[in-house]
């Protein structure tokens, strides 16, 4: 689905990525770890086009989409549920998921799919008309996610959803990941909460130093205390 | 009756400074710059509206649809030829960007519609003869001001709550990122925020010219006045920039009044120094951090 081939990416003289590869098989959910600083919020925004790469394909289901601008980027089917949860809180609820719509003419299909976000989150529903600044971490989370699934996806890049979310809504985002991937979406998700990577992906790829360290099927790899102590810090 | 006839002057002129406001706000709004040239744009827009109106001899409406079409095309202009290329640099650079643009338009202005000296007067909208409403008095032309002002004010506030292109802009000014991950082409969005802001100065220049008298460095003391109104209400809140306007405006005309009329020209920064001291990140200004 998702072919990321030697991306790099530098900010003036400094090298972010190296040489990043990895593929995101249809229908799975992959994870992409890393300790601080290692370069995983760099390649989400490579892929969205938040950064142009310097070199290297990113190829959804064959199309090129390196080099090009996000709204065209959106438009072939990767969205990204931005770290921190970033929803715009002066606009209500409602108005935060219609405008992940922008980029779309079909009506009919947007309404579906508000519906479904609604489905998906019910507590949404409830809160459609309250500014989405008021919501709690955890609802602003199902906003942002809702409000990329409006762009109508087929691969999800996800930054950190678990991050600063309280232990016990952690449960819930793992379920709801789960659950949008049951819905046929693939999912890649970045994330420092090994706990959380473990529990939603079959394969995961470990990044350091702006390159790819190790990659494997998920339950091998995060078990395994010798990646853990080496490449995340555990 | 001087407190009232005081009142409704500063009511409308007030009406002026917050729509001057608007268009500083909007602008700082989504791009975080503070347009210094906001008060050449106005005096362009003047000048424009006297040629078409006084020049060319069309009806002030359609002087007004005139100036207000081109001011919104000035300001797409100056978006792609000024701030556009420096799309990617410090806001400093941006900010004196809209300096350097505020001297081009001064410099058109004056080889256009001549020199230093010149001041060109508008003919008024309506009769001179002043209507009685029980103990105030009213000239009908401020009273065509502030409703104009007004209908200019709730235009804007249906564009930025019912369009998309309205709620685009909303939703950049909350978080770029955000709005370029849902597609959202945020350069085109900041190119609309300039075109807005130079519109809504075009429209407050027409209802103005009747009141006041033209000429080409008439911009800056209205800037710092709008400034002034936009500071009051926070920088980035739109009610907010109409409330400062309307403080503005009537603690000037009060100053004129009962102090002297040299007093006027401080009265807004007093102002400003009141609420700043009091609220120091404006009357309608929540929690914001300031980026100018």
């Amino acid at each position: 689905m998702l072919a990321v081939q030697h991306l790099k990416v530098a900010y003036g003289p400094t090298e972010v990525l190296r040489d990043v590869s990895f593929d995101v098989p249809e229908g799975k959910i992959v994870a992409l770890l890393g300790g601080n600083g290692s370069g995983k919020t760099t390649v989400l925004n490579a892929l969205t086009g938040l950064v142009r790469p310097r070199a290297g394909s990113v190829r959804l289901k064959g199309e090129e989409c390196a080099g090009k601008r996000p709204d065209e980027i959106i438009r072939a089917g990767i969205a990204q549920v931005p770290q921190g949860r970033d929803v715009w809180p002066s606009m209500t609820v409602a108005e935060n998921l219609e405008l992940g719509a922008v980029t779309r003419r079909d009506r009919a299909a947007i309404a579906e799919d508000l519906e479904a976000v609604y489905d998906l989150f019910p507590q949404l529903r409830e809160k459609r008309k309250r500014r989405a600044g008021s919501l709690s971490g955890g609802e602003q989370q199902m906003v942002a996610i809702g409000r990329a699934l409006m762009t109508r996806p087929r691969c999800l890049l996800m930054d950190e959803p678990s991050a600063g979310l309280a232990p016990a809504v952690v449960g819930d985002m793992v379920d709801a990941v789960l659950e949008l991937n049951r819905r046929n979406l693939t999912i890649l998700i970045v994330e420092q909460n090994v706990g959380v990577a473990a529990a939603v992906a079959e394969y995961a790829h470990v990044l350091q130093n702006g390159e790819i360290a190790v990659s494997g099927p998920a339950d091998g790899l995060l078990d395994d205390p010798a990646v853990l102590r080496s490449y995340l810090g555990r | 009756m001087l407190f009232s006839y005081l009142l409704v002057s500063g009511i409308t002129t007030g009406a002026l400074y917050a729509l001057i406001a608007l268009g500083i706000v909007i602008v700082n709004k989504a791009s975080g710059v503070i347009n210094f040239a906001h008060g050449e744009l106005l005096m362009v827009a003047g000048f424009v509206a006297w040629t078409l109106h006084v020049g060319l001899q069309l009806p002030y409406g359609v002087a007004l649809l005139g100036t207000v079409a081109i001011g919104f095309a000035v300001g797409v202009l100056t978006d792609r030829i000024a701030f556009r290329p420096l799309a990617n640099a410090d806001l400093v650079s941006l900010v004196l960007a809209t300096v350097g643009l505020s001297f081009i338009l001064k410099g058109t202005a004056r080889l256009i519609w001549g020199g230093k000296a010149d001041y060109l007067s508008f003919p008024p909208l309506t009769q001179a003869e002043p209507i009685l409403l029980g103990p105030l008095m009213i000239i009908p032309q401020q009273l065509v001001v502030t409703a104009g002002a007004l209908a200019v004010m709730i235009a804007f506030a249906a564009f930025f709550r019912l369009t998309t292109a309205g709620k685009m802009m909303q939703a950049t000014a909350d978080n770029a990122k955000a709005a370029k991950l849902v597609g959202i082409r945020t350069d085109r969005v900041y190119m609309m925020a300039f075109a807005v802001g130079s519109l809504i100065a075009a429209a407050a220049a027409v209802l103005m010219a009747p009141l006041t008298l033209l000429y080409p460095d008439m911009g800056f003391l209205l800037f710092v006045k709008g400034f002034a109104a936009a500071v009051v209400g926070g920088l980035t809140s739109l009610p907010g920039a109409v409330l400062g306007g309307i403080l503005v405006g009537v603690v000037e005309s009060l100053a004129g009044g009962y102090i002297h009329s040299s007093a006027m020209e401080v009265a807004p920064f007093l102002v400003i120094m009141a609420v700043l001291i009091v609220r120091p990140t404006g009357l309608l200004d929540f929690a914001k951090v300031r980026r100018v």
